[in-house]
């Protein structure tokens, strides 16, 4: 049984028995994995804040290949994101990363860009404290880089490019129509200037984005469509975007 | 599942449900309960329905009780200007353990935790902040967990009852009695610091 050293962000963690707990990892060396830490409830704390959401860390694993559950042998933290979640708007979004990472990713397949996505968005929520523009750009990449985003920019109908004109979210096909081309289905209009966004940060790494200029007004509208693109796909409602949607 | 005679299935379900239980302990609990005699298992049956039908909420705390209101909320020599508000009411529990808070409990029954679906309108919190309208209580000290969803819930209390006027605080977090510094992490090391009380 090898133990393994690699980086990982945890997702979530639930308790297991008397003293243990099961952590939800997206490591960068093995995937999203599953692993005990025994323990981790009982008096003497020894993995501390390390496997609290979201923290960033360095972990041991006994590698049990073909299991369903890994092992925790020790970890600390390289970056925490404690502090930043005693605001609850912040831990909501926070907690909305954790859920969609550990819904979308697949069992054990690595993922360089997903990591680093994750690992930078966190330091934007951290650093300046806004929900939106982080979330926005957490879900445009993992859309994009999974495959998954539908074109932004034309109607999936008849190719004409919406050039300024509102489009059309279609939750059947999961793209977006123009005012032509739509349907009866298609009845949430999703503004131009929202869709327009797109090239603001399209190019830009996010701590620019956020320190350049104050949060654009369609953020949210965007943010809330390819919410629901992610939700189409994992054909899945998400725990934590409803209370998202009452919060911020 | 079907190896078993139907009963024994059944039971062996009805054990799963139970947080902690998997097949494997399930079926150890039905087998025993097989072979134990009729008056231990009738025992266990009354004692689960006896708890199920008498045990009820605190009207006034939240904490389970059998007389409404509780044992805590009802005796007169605990302070009623100190509230101590914690998570569940197995917390009650283990702040009394120190036999040093005099004051009354109230418990919200959860904390927030987005990724399980728990947001304020979770909590039991209309209720808390009803108690703490009437001018009463003084000080509410916040006793949730050392945990990121334990922290949020204080942080979102205090933001919500400082304008009523009451005083907050948070019980300390940081290193734990009989552990080693050497182990402490910086959220817990940077907690203790905050933490720390003149000699
Ligand atoms: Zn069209
Ligand atoms: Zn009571």
């Amino acid at each position: 049984m090898p133990l393994i050293e690699t980086e990982a962000i945890v997702l979530r963690t639930h308790r297991l028995g008397e003293a243990d707990k099961i952590a939800s990892l997206l490591t960068r060396q093995l995937g999203r994995l599953r692993a005990v830490a025994k323990g981790a409830l009982s008096r003497r704390g020894r993995y501390g804040a390390s496997l609290e959401p979201l923290s960033y860390i360095k972990v041991w694993i006994y590698d049990r290949e073909n299991r369903d559950l890994q092992r925790v042998g020790s970890a600390e933290i390289l970056e925490s994101f404690f502090e930043m979640q005693g605001d609850y708007r912040v831990q909501l979004a926070a907690q909305y990363l954790a859920e969609v990472s550990e819904r979308f990713l697949p069992d054990r397949e690595v993922n360089e860009r997903v990591f680093r996505l994750l690992l930078v968005v966190l330091r934007a929520l951290k650093r300046s404290g806004e929900i939106n523009r982080p979330l926005l750009f957490f879900d445009y990449w993992l859309l994009r880089l999974g495959g998954f985003l539908p074109d932004l920019s034309r109607c999936m109908g008849c190719q004409k490019s919406f050039a300024g004109q509102d489009g059309f979210y279609d939750p059947v096909a999961v793209a977006l129509v123009c005012e032509n081309c739509r349907t009866g289905a298609s009845t949430e209009r999703v503004s131009a200037s929202a869709l327009g966004l797109v090239e603001l940060f399209r190019r830009t790494r996010i701590e620019q984005w956020i320190e350049k200029e104050s949060s654009p007004p369609c953020t949210q509208e965007l943010r809330r469509l390819l919410e629901q693109i992610i939700e189409a796909h994992l054909e899945k409602k998400l725990t934590t975007r409803a209370l998202l949607a009452d919060a911020i | 599942m079907s190896e078993y005679a139907a009963p024994l299935a059944r039971l062996i379900e009805e054990l799963k449900h139970l947080p902690g239980i998997g097949q494997k302990s399930a079926q150890r609990i039905a087998f025993h309960l097989e072979r134990a005699p009729r008056e231990d298992v009738q025992r266990l049956a009354e004692a689960l329905l006896d708890a199920k039908d008498k045990i009820r909420l605190c009207s006034v705390c939240n904490n389970l009780t059998e007389s409404d209101p509780c044992e805590y909320c009802s005796d007169p020599r605990r302070d009623p200007e100190l509230l101590c508000v914690v998570e569940t009411p197995f917390n009650v529990i283990s702040v009394e353990k120190a036999h040093e808070f005099r004051g009354r409990y109230h418990v919200l029954h959860g904390a927030l935790s987005p990724l399980q679906g728990i947001g304020p309108e979770q909590l039991k919190l209309k209720s808390l902040i009803d108690r703490l309208k009437d001018g009463t209580v003084r000080e509410m000290i916040v006793a949730t967990s050392p945990t990121v969803e334990g922290e949020a819930t204080a942080v979102y209390l205090a933001r919500l009852v400082k304008p009523l006027g009451v005083k907050v605080s948070r019980i300390a977090m940081g290193i734990p009695v009989g552990s080693d510094l050497e182990f402490a992490d910086e959220v817990t090391m940077l907690r203790a610091l905050e933490g720390r009380r003149e000699m």
